[in-house]
């Protein structure tokens, strides 16, 4: 009966464990933002084409 | 917003490859990766045209549609870009691209096929403009530093032209009319209208 018991409250602590396992990776995941976002919003912010002297000079050099 | 686009012009291109070798330098391109490299129409054969081929930076592009990871973007100036990071070098796009643009460095043993590598239109990537990790994964961000891509900059014949697709294509529609071929093109009808035919020159007549 005694070692019934034990095993009873090994069970429940391993069952504990599990839980609170998985409730911790399930805030986890919720609070990582998305990577793929944030790339994308650093690629908004870039300076991109626009139009400079250099330029300029390169279209006229292609009307010869 | 300016729109980026390639065009090579197949009558004025010399098949010199210095826009591969300008790629390759800029970049610092990894061997047995080509980002752009000339190809040539009936090789040998009077008549035969070359042409620069590379990313063609596709309005609605293949490589994005087949992408598994979605790390294809466009960027506002349309200009076809990938993130490193995300790409786990499958080779899908390299069968959906109809240019062979996609590279994959295949530097290790049993085929190890690395990141995709393509041509930037020297617009680096997702990283910020400039920085270390930029440069190292898809080499000099041109486009931010006011200038255009290596290769057109660097064509001696300017046979291919970068930049903003209304501007090329005006000055590509100029090369046209004035040396009264090209017009025959696929698209040429949609893009321009038809062209006026001009009467044949009298023989001995100055043009």
């Amino acid at each position: 009966m005694k070692s019934s018991h034990s095993k009873l409250s090994r069970r429940n602590f391993l069952l504990a464990v599990g839980a609170g396992g998985a409730a911790a990776t399930a805030a986890l995941v919720a609070k990582a933002p998305p990577t793929q976002i944030k790339k994308k919003e650093a690629v908004s912010g870039s300076k991109g084409y626009h139009l400079t002297e250099h330029i300029r000079k390169y279209y006229s050099t292609t009307k010869v | 917003m300016a729109r980026m686009k390639f065009l090579a012009d197949a009558e004025r291109c010399i098949e010199c490859n210095g826009c591969v070798v300008a790629c390759k330098q800029e970049h610092d391109v990894p061997w047995g990766v080509n980002r752009r490299r000339v190809v040539t129409l009936n090789d040998g054969v009077p008549g035969e045209k070359s042409i620069s081929v590379a990313c063609m930076h596709c309005s609605d592009a293949p490589c994005k549609a087949v992408c598994p990871v979605d790390c294809i973007y466009t960027t506002s100036e349309g200009v076809v870009l990938h993130d490193k990071d995300l790409c786990i070098g499958c080779g899908y796009c390299f069968y959906a691209c109809p240019f062979g643009a996609p590279q994959f460095p295949q530097d290790g043993a049993f085929g190890l096929r690395g990141k995709m590598d393509k041509c930037t239109f020297c617009a680096g990537g997702p990283e910020p403009d400039f920085s270390e990790a930029e440069f190292r994964k898809y080499g000099r961000n041109r486009l931010a530093e006011g200038k255009l891509p290596a290769c057109a900059e660097m064509c001696s014949t300017k046979a291919l032209l970068g930049g903003d697709a209304d501007v090329i294509a005006d000055i590509y529609r100029d090369r046209v009319l004035k040396r009264g071929k090209g017009a025959e093109v696929w698209g040429w009808g949609t893009a321009y209208g038809r062209p006026e035919k001009k009467p044949a020159a009298q023989p001995g007549a100055k043009s």
